[in-house]
């Protein structure tokens, strides 16, 4: 399963990409974490994502970014703040676990 | 008490005011401008390098080299940075576009067709016999008209910041006439017999008309001179961004945003990024042409001497967390924050502190960056340290972009570093007080 983080500018997305990968790898999912800025993520997801997560410091632009991300038929969610941290991955995941049902 | 009051202005302030800047015209302007940043930020090393003369002693073979070679070091920045309109105008046409759902591609070329429009071509003659025949005589004659191109030459002072907002105006104009001709049908039409590649070529030959003599009415035959009408309007507008109560309102709007967890800069940037690039590309111009450099509060200002470690000056949080933190919580955010902040990326400290919605991180939050902006507005305007002439990238290290982005100045290095260690000082009391609530969590979980 794939999904994608997008931030303003694809930086600290990639911080918490890597910790949700940890986390998802730590707890035995095959998940590959991809991250990019919000002007890249139209195109970006309609790469094969499973889900499109969007940081909490852009929330102002989900309703954009949640139109652009079911455009391309994939389903996007607003990160909770305890999960946009260095630290947050398994609550992250717990997230995206809880919105999509089971990972594949 | 403290969460209610908190939810109400996240939900009927922040989160309303933040969707403001989502309106598609100032989405269009951000990111356009975002797209030619990368172009400015090199283009402005170059400007950097340049001007290494002046910081490196005079009789170092690679000094004289340097000086001697300015012009065509600055080449690939006259081309560049020096001419940034002409390229945010095709991202902004772009961007507004694609948010009508119409061709990007489309919509950049006629914002580029209109903003061109706007530019007046001059038609140089070749030297007459008689100019010749003077030149013969005077070798001062001789180089002039060595250095002068024939033909038509296009003046390029407009294609850079002075046209900023002549390019804007000019961008929505020609997209929104490309929205009025594709969505109300007012185009011309081909009989169903004529194949619809044959139509689609036609179809697409209106807004272009529409445009372009439109725009070259005003311009060229009426001979309205747009630049001069709009820099006049704008010019109070540029002056005002320029002042300390300016720089503060911005400062606070950005930490008020960030506050509630919102991105403020993005936000704040949407409104004042077009200013702050004409503040910046002045200072630069003054500075290559050797002039003093008047603007204080580009856009470096606030990314060197005010955000170090990024919004809210919270490197010297990251500081705090990373080397005085008792609690493990806080040991283990300072370990994973430090270097990220160190590179001006903290959303892993704003969200893991956190410091959205914590009354007790709020206030130093707040209080560091305004403390900062304070002393490096004093510190600029009394000459202690150069004004910003470059965008050096804003993920380096705070004390080397300050160095690169006010012209190779080492004293800009040291008001960073002076202003990191008294963002450590402002955040320490809340820290401590933080950290030890922190730790009395954590023992009472373990009993």
């Amino acid at each position: 399963m794939k999904v994608l983080l997008v931030c303003s500018q694809g930086m600290s997305s990639a911080i918490c990409a890597k910790a949700l990968q940890e986390a998802a790898t730590k707890e035995g999912y095959d998940v590959e974490v991809h991250e990019c800025s919000t002007q890249a993520f139209a195109e970006e997801i309609k790469n094969g994502y499973a889900i499109g997560l969007v940081a909490p410091q852009i929330r102002h632009r989900f309703d954009v970014l949640k139109g652009e991300a079911n455009a391309a038929g994939v389903p996007c969610l607003l990160i909770q703040p305890q999960g946009y941290t260095p630290l947050g991955g398994g609550k992250l995941l717990a997230q995206i676990k809880q919105e999509l049902g089971e990972i594949k | 008490m403290f969460d209610k009051i908190a939810k109400f202005m996240d939900e009927k302030l922040s989160t309303p005011m933040a969707k403001l800047a989502e309106q598609r015209h100032l989405r269009a302007i951000r990111d356009g401008i975002i797209a030619t940043l990368p172009l400015i930020i090199v283009s402005s090393m170059f400007m950097v390098i340049a001007f290494l003369p002046n910081s490196m002693p005079a009789d170092w073979g690679i000094t004289q080299f340097i000086a001697a070679n300015q012009t065509k070091i600055l080449l690939p920045y006259r081309v560049s940075m020096y001419i940034m309109t002409l390229y945010a105008v095709f991202g902004i046409g772009y961007s507004l576009a694609n948010s009508y759902e119409l061709d990007g591609l489309s919509g950049g070329i006629l914002a580029e067709l209109g903003f061109l429009l706007t530019i007046i071509p001059s038609s140089i003659p070749a030297a007459s016999e008689a100019v010749t025949a003077l030149a013969a005589e005077s070798a001062d004659l001789a180089n002039y008209l060595a250095a002068v191109p024939s033909g038509f030459v296009l003046p390029m002072g407009n294609l850079g910041s002075a046209g900023m907002f002549v390019g804007i105006i000019v961008s929505f104009f020609a997209v929104e006439v490309y929205r009025f001709t594709q969505k109300s049908g007012f185009k011309i039409s081909m009989p169903p017999q004529v194949p619809s590649s044959v139509a689609r070529s036609f179809e697409s030959l209106t807004p272009t008309a529409i445009v372009l003599l439109v725009v070259a009415t005003i311009t060229m035959f009426i001979g309205i001179d747009v630049h001069s009408i709009v820099s006049s309007l704008v010019r109070p507008l540029v002056s005002a961004s320029d002042t300390l109560p300016s720089v503060l309102l911005i400062v606070l709007l950005a930490q008020f945003f960030w506050s509630f967890g919102i991105h403020g800069w993005s936000i704040v940037g949407s409104l004042a990024r077009p200013l702050w690039l004409v503040l910046l590309e002045e200072n630069t111009t003054a500075f290559a042409a050797g002039q003093a450099v008047l603007n204080t509060a580009p856009e470096p200002f606030y990314q060197w001497f005010v955000m170090i470690g990024g919004s809210g000056a919270t490197l010297g949080l990251a500081i705090l967390f990373a080397f005085r933190s008792k609690s493990a919580y806080g040991k283990a955010l300072g370990k994973t924050a430090l270097v990220p902040s160190i590179f001006n990326i903290n959303e892993p400290m704003i969200f893991g502190a956190p410091i959205v919605l914590n009354p007790m991180l709020i206030i130093p939050f707040i209080i560091a960056p305004t403390v900062n902006a304070i002393i490096a507005w004093i510190a600029l305007n009394l000459g202690w340290v150069n004004r910003a002439v470059a965008s050096s990238p804003w993920t380096l290290p705070g004390p080397i972009g300050a160095f690169l982005a006010c012209g190779s100045d080492w004293r800009a290095a040291v008001l960073s570093v002076v202003l990191i260690i008294l963002s450590v000082l402002i955040y320490y009391p809340f820290f401590r007080m933080y950290d030890n609530n922190l730790l009395a969590e954590e023992s009472a979980d373990n009993k």
